[in-house]
C-alpha cells in the first residue's frame, strides 16, 4: 500500500537538546494513525517536520508521495498544537481566507463555510469576530480551517487538548466523516483513551524515540492484559476464595471494587463464571488494553509496579488531569 | 516554488486588516487635520496670545527732537504699519514674488498682526535723576498705568560734535518685560531718531523712504519651462521629501513589525505556515504594507499638489521629484521593512521589539539630524559619501535631489543601485531570521543571535 507519510531515520536537535532520535515510521493510506507519548516526548517536533515547519538534521521524510509537505501543502490540513486566529476576523472570512491558501476558490470555500460550521455546532457565527468566541468554539472554528479544502491526508496535534466533552464528541464525529470521505488522519495525543478508541495503528514516542510501531489489532492481542475488572454485589464481601482459585494471579483493590489479574494461559471467560459463582457481583467484566499499560510496560521494561512504571504512570495521568482541568 | 497567488492573498489581508483598522484611519486622517487645525487656528491663537498691552514709556531726551517723532513712530497706525512691512517681507521669502499675491488673498494680514500695544509717552525733564525714573519701572503702578519703560537719549544722538559719530540711547526695562514690547519700542525709537536726524539735515523722509526701496523682483529659473523660484520654497522641499519618505516608510514597516508580532503570539503563524512557505508569507506582508504605504503617500502628496496649486505655486515643484521619491520610497521601504519583520518574527511580544528596533530607528533619524547642512550644501564630501552609504543613501540622495543644487545624474543612479543591493541583502538575510524566528518562543533575541539566525537558516 502507496504511504501517505514517511519519515526514515530522521533527527532533530535544539541546541543540546535531542528532541527526535533515529526515527522512522510509515502512514498507510486510509488509516487512522496515532503518535502517542507523554508531553515532551517529541510528538509536536515530528508532526512540525512531517509538515516541512521544521526541518530534520538527517533523515529524509516524504508525504503524498512528494519530497516534502511543502510540495503537497494543498493536500494537507492540519491542526497545529499551538491554536490560534486572527482575533479581529471573522469567522467566515478568516475561513475563506485558510481555504484560498490551501487553493480553493473564495466562492467554493464561502459556499461550504456556512455547513461545516452548522456540523460543528456553530451555526450562524460566520459574522461573528473570532475574539467573541470561547476557547472551545475556537478550536473548532480551526478544525473547519483544517478540513476545509477537504485534504487527502489530515495531521491532527492534540486535537482534544482543552475541549469540553460536547466538543470532544463533535471533532471525533468529524474525523469519522473525513475518514470515511477517504482521508488519512495521523493524531497525536498524549490522552491515550482517545488513540484506543479512534486509531487503526499506533506509534509510541518516549524521549525522541520509537518505542512502539503496531496495528491496534496486533496490539490487542499481544498486550492482552490478562484482566477483569469486579465489583461485589456486598461491599464488604469476602475476596479471599477467588485469591485461592488457581487461575488467579493476584487482586488488587481499585476503586469500589478489584483488579483481578490472571495466570498466563487462563481463559478469561471461564474465570469470569467461577468468580461470579464464588462471590456475587454487581459487576465484572473483561478488562481491556489500555495503551497506558503498554506504554508503562514497554517503556518501564517490564510491567510490574516498579517505581519507573510509576513515575511514567504519574506523567501520563499529570497530562490527563491538566485536560481534564482545562 | 513561491506561488504569486498565494503571495497575493496574503498581501491582500494584510493591506485589508491594515486600511480597514479604526487606529490606521485616525492615524491617516490626523496628520491632514492636525495641519488644517494649525492653519485655521494659529492665527487666532497667536492673536489671542498677544493680550493688549498698555502703559506709559517715559522718555528722557536732551535733544528735544526724538520725543515729537518717537510719539507717532509708537503710536498704533506706524505699529500696524511696520508689522505689515515685515508681514509682506515674510510671505515674499515663502511663497515668492509671484505668490504673494495668492497667499494674500487667503487669510486676513490683520488677524496675523494682532492689536498693536497702547503706549503713552511720558516726557521727562532733561537732565533727570535716573536713579528715582528707574525706580518708577519697578514701582506700583500710580493710577493704574504701569511704567513699561524708560529711554534715555544721548545728546549727541541727532547732532554728532564734529568729527564724532552719532550717538545713540540707553532703553531702561522692569524684569520679565515681553520681548515684543522692547522690539516695538526699538522699531519705534530708530524710526524716530533716523527721521529727527534727517529732519535737522532737512531732508524729507519719505524721499529717502522712497529712494532706498527696490522691490524685490522673482527668480526665475531658466528651462524649458520657465519657473519662478522662491527661496523659502525651496528650503522646504528637501524636508518635505526625506520627511514623507521617512513617514511612508515607517507607516509599512511598523505596521508589518507590528502585525507579525501578532500572528506569532496569536499563535496563528503555525496555520499558516502549514498553507505558505516562510518567504511567501513574509513577501505578502511586505507587499501588503506597501500598498498600505503607498495609498498614505499618494494621498499626502495628493493634498501637497492640491495645497500648491490652490496657491499657484504647483510650477515651483519638479514632477521628476516624485518619481524618485517613489524609487527612492520603493528601495527603503524593502530594506527596512524587511528588517522590521525579521524583529516582528524574532520576539515574542512588542515590548521585546523596542529593544531591537531602537537602532534602527536612530539609523533612520540621522538623515534627519544631517537634513540641514546637507540641503544647504548638497555637493560636501560628507553629503556624497552618505549618498552611496547604506541604508542612508536613499534619504541622503533624496534631501540632496529636492535641494537648489541636484546631484549629477550618475551619482543618482549609482545611489539607486547601490540602495537596491542592500535592499535584495537586507531582504534575504530577513526571510533566513524570519524563517527560524518565526517558530522561536522563550527568550527574546539579541542582534547577534539574529546574525546566527541568518548564517545558520
Amino acid at each position: 500500500m502507496m504511504q501517505a507519510i514517511e519519515l526514515r531515520d530522521v533527527r532533530k536537535t535544539f541546541g543540546a537538546n535531542v528532541a527526535v532520535d533515529n526515527l522512522s515510521l510509515a502512514v498507510p493510506r486510509g488509516t487512522v494513525c496515532g503518535v502517542i507519548g507523554p508531553s515532551g516526548a517529541g510528538k509536536t517536533t515530528c508532526i512540525r517536520m512531517i509538515m516541512s515547519i521544521l526541518f530534520p538534521d538527517s533523515g529524509s521524510v516524504s508525504v503524498l508521495g512528494r519530497a516534502s509537505a511543502l510540495e503537497a501543502k494543498d493536500q494537507i490540513g492540519y491542526l497545529p498544537e499551538e491554536r490560534g486566529v486572527y482575533r479581529k476576523m471573522r469567522v467566515g472570512a478568516f475561513l475563506t481566507y485558510l481555504a484560498q491558501l490551501k487553493g480553493v476558490s473564495r466562492e467554493v470555500a464561502a459556499a461550504r463555510v456556512p455547513a461545516l460550521l452548522e456540523q460543528v455546532g456553530l451555526r450562524g457565527t460566520e459574522r461573528t469576530a473570532c475574539d467573541e468566541l470561547s476557547k472551545g468554539m475556537l478550536q473548532r472554528v480551526q478544525f473547519v480551517g483544517a478540513t476545509l479544502h477537504e485534504p487527502e491526508l489530515l495531521i491532527l496535534d492534540e486535537p482534544f487538548s482543552g475541549l469540553d466533552p460536547v466538543s470532544v464528541r463533535l471533532l471525533r464525529e468529524q474525523m469519522r466523516t473525513a475518514h470515511a470521505r477517504g482521508a488519512t488522519i495521523l493524531l497525536s495525543t498524549h490522552i491515550m483513551a482517545y488513540a484506543e478508541e479512534l486509531c487503526d495503528h499506533v506509534f509510541m514516542i518516549h524521549e525522541g524515540r520509537k518505542v512502539l510501531d503496531q496495528p491496534m489489532e496486533g496490539l490487542k492481542r499481544q498486550f492482552d492484559p490478562r484482566t477483569l475488572v469486579f465489583e461485589p454485589l456486598h461491599p464488604r464481601a469476602d475476596v479471599a476464595a477467588i485469591r485461592a482459585m488457581p487461575d488467579v494471579e493476584r487482586v488488587e483493590e481499585q476503586g469500589a471494587g478489584y483488579v483481578i489479574t490472571l495466570v498466563a494461559g487462563a481463559d478469561p471467560s471461564l474465570a469470569l463464571a467461577r468468580i461470579a459463582a464464588l462471590v456475587p457481583p454487581a459487576r465484572i467484566e473483561i478488562g481491556r488494553l489500555r495503551l497506558e499499560d503498554v506504554f508503562v510496560r514497554i517503556v518501564a521494561g517490564g510491567g510490574g509496579l516498579d517505581e519507573a512504571a510509576a513515575a511514567l504512570r504519574s506523567r501520563l495521568q499529570a497530562g490527563a488531569v491538566e485536560e481534564a482541568r482545562a | 516554488m513561491t506561488s504569486p497567488k498565494k503571495v497575493a492573498l496574503v498581501a491582500g489581508r494584510e493591506f485589508m486588516a491594515a486600511v480597514t483598522n479604526k487606529g490606521f484611519l485616525i492615524g491617516l486622517l490626523i496628520m491632514p487635520a492636525v495641519f488644517a487645525v494649525i492653519f485655521a487656528l494659529m492665527p487666532r491663537l497667536m492673536t489671542a496670545s498677544s493680550a493688549p498691552v498698555s502703559g506709559d514709556v517715559a522718555i528722557v531726551d536732551p535733544t528735544g527732537r526724538v520725543a515729537p517723532a518717537l510719539r507717532s513712530a509708537i503710536g498704533p497706525e506706524a505699529i500696524r504699519a511696520r508689522r505689515e512691512r515685515v508681514f509682506d517681507r515674510a510671505v515674499n521669502t515663502v511663497a515668492g514674488p509671484g505668490g504673494t499675491a495668492a497667499m494674500r488673498g487667503g487669510p486676513s494680514p490683520a488677524s496675523f498682526l494682532g492689536t498693536p500695544p497702547d503706549f503713552r509717552l511720558v516726557e521727562r525733564p532733561a537732565p533727570a535723576d535716573l536713579a528715582a525714573e528707574k525706580r518708577g519701572l519697578t514701582a506700583p503702578p500710580a493710577g493704574g498705568r504701569r511704567r513699561l519703560a524708560l529711554l534715555v537719549i544721548s545728546a549727541d544722538a541727532i547732532a554728532p560734535p564734529a568729527g564724532r559719530g552719532y550717538g545713540s540711547y540707553d532703553l531702561f526695562i522692569p524684569p520679565n518685560t515681553d520681548e515684543r514690547i522692547e522690539r516695538e519700542l526699538r522699531d519705534g525709537l530708530r524710526e524716530a531718531i533716523v527721521s529727527a536726524r534727517l529732519a535737522a539735515r532737512q531732508l524729507d523722509p519719505r524721499d529717502i523712504e522712497r529712494i532706498t526701496a527696490v522691490a524685490t523682483g522673482p527668480s526665475i529659473t531658466v528651462g524649458d519651462v520657465e519657473r519662478q523660484t522662491s527661496t523659502g520654497f525651496n528650503r522646504s522641499v528637501p524636508f518635505v521629501f526625506v520627511g514623507l519618505l521617512v513617514f511612508g516608510v515607517m507607516i509599512g514597516a511598523q505596521t508589518l513589525m507590528t502585525s507579525t508580532v501578532e500572528e506569532k503570539s496569536s499563535r496563528v503563524i503555525e496555520v499558516l505556515l502549514s498553507a505558505v512557505s516562510p518567504l511567501e508569507l513574509m513577501a505578502g506582508k511586505i507587499l501588503g504594507q506597501m500598498a498600505v504605504s503607498l495609498l498614505v503617500l499618494a494621498l499626502y502628496i495628493g493634498i501637497g499638489v492640491l495645497m500648491l496649486s490652490s496657491f499657484a505655486m504647483l510650477g515651483l515643484l519638479d514632477p521628476w521629484l516624485i518619481v524618485y521619491l517613489l524609487i527612492f520610497f520603493l528601495i527603503t521601504y524593502f530594506l527596512f521593512a524587511s528588517v522590521f519583520g525579521a524583529i516582528g518574527a524574532a520576539v515574542n511580544e512588542m515590548r521585546e521589539a523596542q529593544a531591537l528596533v531602537t537602532p534602527v530607528m536612530l539609523v533612520l533619524m540621522v538623515p534627519w539630524l544631517l537634513a540641514a547642512p546637507v540641503a544647504r550644501d548638497p555637493n560636501t564630501t560628507m553629503a556624497v559619501a552618505l549618498s552611496f552609504i547604506p541604508p542612508v543613501n536613499t534619504l541622503a540622495m533624496m534631501i540632496r535631489m529636492a535641494s537648489t543644487s541636484p546631484p549629477p545624474l550618475w551619482q543618482v543612479w549609482l545611489s539607486i543601485a547601490v540602495g537596491l543591493a542592500a535592499a535584495c541583502a537586507a531582504t534575504w538575510a530577513a526571510a533566513k531570521v524570519f524563517r527560524v524566528g518565526l517558530l522561536m518562543y522563550g527568550k527574546p533575541p539579541n542582534f547577534a543571535t539574529l546574525v546566527r539566525w541568518a548564517r545558520q537558516a
